[in-house]
């Protein structure tokens, strides 16, 4: 099925991102203390679709809560009664504005394991029901490598509507699926005119290009990820894991980290379970009742992290967990770059 | 007194509340052994009437008391703490109100450094023999909290 | 404030010396002009060690058990950071013998945007107070009393109403995302089995949700009231960036002005406010 493309200009852009706004329940990146988290907006003003990458949080918040509630239970005279949540928050009708390329591609990447062993049927609703409009990076932030990794940056189709800056001032607009193709048509085309795919192409291309030459970071994919499939014992770990100071930041920021742990919270007779996110870089991840816990050391814990990250997923999924995006860089307190640990420890590799 | 404005202060899920009419606070109270819940049992055997909506919690000494203790009742369902200990000097560990009563006065600032009122906690030295005292002290906690209305800042996310 | 020199110079010597088996340091990112903590343990590595006004990070935090367990350390340590050290070998977390401290004069640290940092603007105790070595020339008062400023941030809250001050701080509170970096920086949290760590949670709220963020980080400096040394590892850790130096900023200045007693960690084998007690400490606000 091939899907419309408009072009438009800035103020066009704004327009559409306003009627957007206006007329859905619209979640875009919004200033609080430097960081942009996505929030619940209600007016154009209050956010920047256009927020800069570094310090731009994650999507992964709306699909996969920081903690969720998953069930509520009553302790009566009859017994204890285990009942539903009120209704999700996040499973509404939704767009979200201004999300990056790498946040988008990070939810393609968790689809598969939330439809693996278990379909986890909260996360599979609020994917329904969210349409993501992104825009393409114009030029790669310090810690960026999504172009090295093992997916085609140009014709990514994790997003429902793409956003280019062309030249001249242009911007283009691009369905990429059927959600996207309906946002389009009912939204942007009082504020933009339709342009064939063959008359767009080229201007694509040329940002595509500008954007893949700034990139800092470039590392070679295949190579990485088949010395890592082996370098299980490498003493490189220790060496690039020593200044990490095993707290849970890289992995809450991260759009692709998943795990999550279980707690109960009780006020006298009644309580609820919580989902919330939890990390493997913390010390007690591992730890089993009874005591023993297979990743004492700090940097069994980085190693299982990388390797998870560019071996495990893979094999299993066919995606590479980590999408690029240089987030755990950024938020973590010493800076410690998952690209360099990569290159690294299979640099070392035979 | 500064005023604490019931209408801003929510908690994140439900928005505030105004006090139902036959609404009555909850009040921790946690007394030394020694002393206080001495004193309050003196209270009781004197047939002296204080405000119910205490709930007390007995503590080997005021020392015991983690400041953790207040923070998690205020997040829970307390809407004031009451803490009471041995008059310096008279501690049945000698010292231990000394080093309580100096905590007590950080945790007290703190708290109201992040916005609850003052005297949504507050503390008092009351012997064994002090019978009305205590009596005194529950009224006049009960009242100044019955004035501030239902505590909402940060309390666990309603269920 | 240069020491590269200096410090490699020190650090080669110790492991030629047998003295040392890491040295703990700051080294450049390779893509900026900030610094990020490094612990050698290979001599080949001593010329990858630099110190200047960049070198933010304090490094007593890789004293901690989990990272230098039962090895000889050589560190480097500006004002604030040996305060923390102080405290630890106080707290008997730390073997003394086992440490070589190369002690900086710090004349203050800059942010990434090259400001001055702001506790290194009202610092007043820059020069190490605990070292083998030290660098550059001390300046300023070690001794605390007459001089101690509150913190300006503070102090504009104090002048806020309560309404406006509870607003504020829930907006706070609402951006941490229970990370735990805060606490993992800290150099003074050495406690293995952390209260706030949900991981080990059994009486803290182990969700991640606003009100366990606020239960988390009130309890959290408390437990540092009286040790803090205000060196902003937290601050610096938050990826939420978070002001947590007003927490411990108030703390400290409720000490200091009510009980007398040094900041924390400037008097070697001084343990804090909250271990000692005065018989003058004030009393009007308990019925």
């Amino acid at each position: 099925m091939s899907f419309s493309t408009f072009v438009t200009d800035k103020a066009g852009l704004q327009q559409f991102y306003a009627s957007i706004v206006e007329k859905h329940e619209t979640y875009a990146p919004v200033e609080k203390f430097g960081n942009f988290d996505f929030v619940r907006v209600t007016s154009l003003s209050e956010c920047d679709p256009a927020s800069p990458i570094e310090r731009t949080r994650s999507i992964k918040p709306l699909f996969f809560p920081r903690s969720a509630k998953i069930m509520k239970y009553v302790a009566t005279s009859a017994g204890t009664e285990v009942s539903e949540t009120d209704e999700d928050p996040y499973a509404g009708m939704r767009v979200i504005l201004g999300a990056k390329h790498c946040d988008a591609r990070g939810l393609q990447v968790l689809d598969k394991v939330y439809n693996w062993d278990y379909i986890d049927t909260d996360y599979q609703k609020r994917r329904r029901n969210t349409v993501i409009v992104s825009a393409r990076c114009d030029k790669a932030a310090a810690h960026c490598f999504c172009t090295s990794l093992d997916y085609n940056v140009e014709n990514l189709d994790a997003m429902d509507v793409l956003v280019v800056n062309g030249p001249d001032g242009k911007i283009y607009l691009k369905a990429r699926t059927e959600k996207g193709e309906n946002l389009l048509k009912s939204d942007v085309a009082r504020h933009a005119t339709s342009v064939a795919d063959e008359a767009s192409a080229p201007a694509l291309k040329q940002q595509y290009e500008a954007f893949a030459s700034s990139f800092r970071l470039k590392m070679n994919y295949t190579e990485v990820n088949g010395k890592l499939s082996n370098i299980f014992d490498s003493p490189e770990f220790e060496k690039v894991s020593d200044h990490c100071v095993g707290c849970n930041t890289c992995a809450f920021v991260c759009p692709t980290c998943h795990c999550f742990k279980i707690s109960d919270e009780k006020l006298k007779d009644t309580g609820v379970r919580y989902k919330s996110y939890d990390s493997c870089n913390n010390g007690y991840f591992t730890l089993m009742a009874g005591g023993h816990n297979p990743r004492p050391a700090k940097y069994r814990r980085w190693r299982q992290r990388a390797l998870h990250k560019f071996v495990y997923y893979k094999e299993r999924f066919g995606d590479n967990l980590c999408v690029g995006c240089g987030k755990c860089t950024v938020a973590c307190p010493v800076n410690i770059s998952i690209f360099e640990v990569a290159n690294q420890v299979a640099s070392t590799a035979m | 007194m500064e005023a604490e404005a019931k209408d801003q202060l929510v908690s994140i899920e439900k928005p505030a509340l105004a006090a139902p009419p036959d609404w009555q606070p909850v009040i921790i109270g946690i007394l030394c052994n020694w002393c206080s819940y001495a004193g309050s049992d003196l209270t009781g055997t004197s047939r002296i009437q204080y405000p119910p909506n205490i709930r007390i919690i007995r503590v080997p000494c005021s020392s015991r008391v983690d400041p953790w203790f207040l923070i998690k009742s205020l997040q829970a369902s307390a809407d004031g703490v009451l803490v009471s200990g041995c008059h310096p000097g008279d501690c049945h560990y000698i010292s231990g109100n000394y080093y309580a009563r100096r905590r007590f006065l950080v945790i007290k600032r703190l708290l109201n450094f992040v916005g609850y009122h003052e005297n949504r906690v507050q503390f008092s030295w009351v012997s064994a023999a002090e019978g009305p005292k205590f009596a005194q002290v529950v009224a006049k906690v009960t009242e100044d909290i019955k004035k501030l209305g239902p505590l909402h800042l940060y309390k666990k996310e309603n269920f | 404030m240069d020491y590269t020199k200096q410090i490699q110079e020190i650090a080669a010597n110790l492991f030629a010396e047998g003295k040392i088996d890491v040295f703990v340091g700051y080294r450049t990112t390779g893509w900026d002009n900030n610094q990020v903590p490094v612990l050698i343990a290979d001599p080949a590595d001593v010329p990858k060690l630099v110190f200047n006004d960049k070198s933010v990070f304090n490094l007593v935090n890789y004293l901690k058990r989990e990272h230098t367990r039962n090895k000889r350390v050589g560190i480097v340590v500006k004002g604030c950071d040996s305060r923390s050290l102080n405290l630890l070998l106080t707290e008997s977390q730390v073997k003394r013998e086992k440490l070589y401290v190369v002690g900086i004069c710090c004349e203050g640290v800059t942010d990434e945007e090259g400001n001055k940092m702001q506790n290194c603007t009202e610092c007043i105790v820059p020069n190490a107070v605990v070292s083998d070595v030290l660098l550059g020339t001390p300046t300023g008062s070690e001794t605390v009393t007459g001089s101690y400023r509150l913190n300006s941030d503070v102090e504009v809250l104090h002048q806020k109403p309560l309404a406006e001050r509870a607003a504020w701080f829930n907006e706070v509170f609402e951006g941490c995302i229970r990370c735990n970096a805060c606490r993992h920086s800290c150099p003074l949290c050495y406690c293995e089995k952390c209260c706030i760590d949900q991981e080990t949670a059994t009486l803290y709220h182990g969700a991640n949700t606003p009100s366990s963020a606020f239960h988390a980080l009130m309890t959290w400096s408390m437990h540092l009231a009286g040790r803090c040394v205000d060196c902003r590892n937290c601050e610096k850790a938050c990826p939420s960036h978070l002001p947590l130096h007003l927490l411990h900023k108030q703390n400290e200045a409720v000490i200091y002005e009510n009980f007398q007693e040094h900041l924390a960690g400037v008097i070697e084998g001084d343990r804090g406010a909250f271990y000692k007690y005065s018989l003058k400490d004030p009393d009007d606000f308990i019925m």
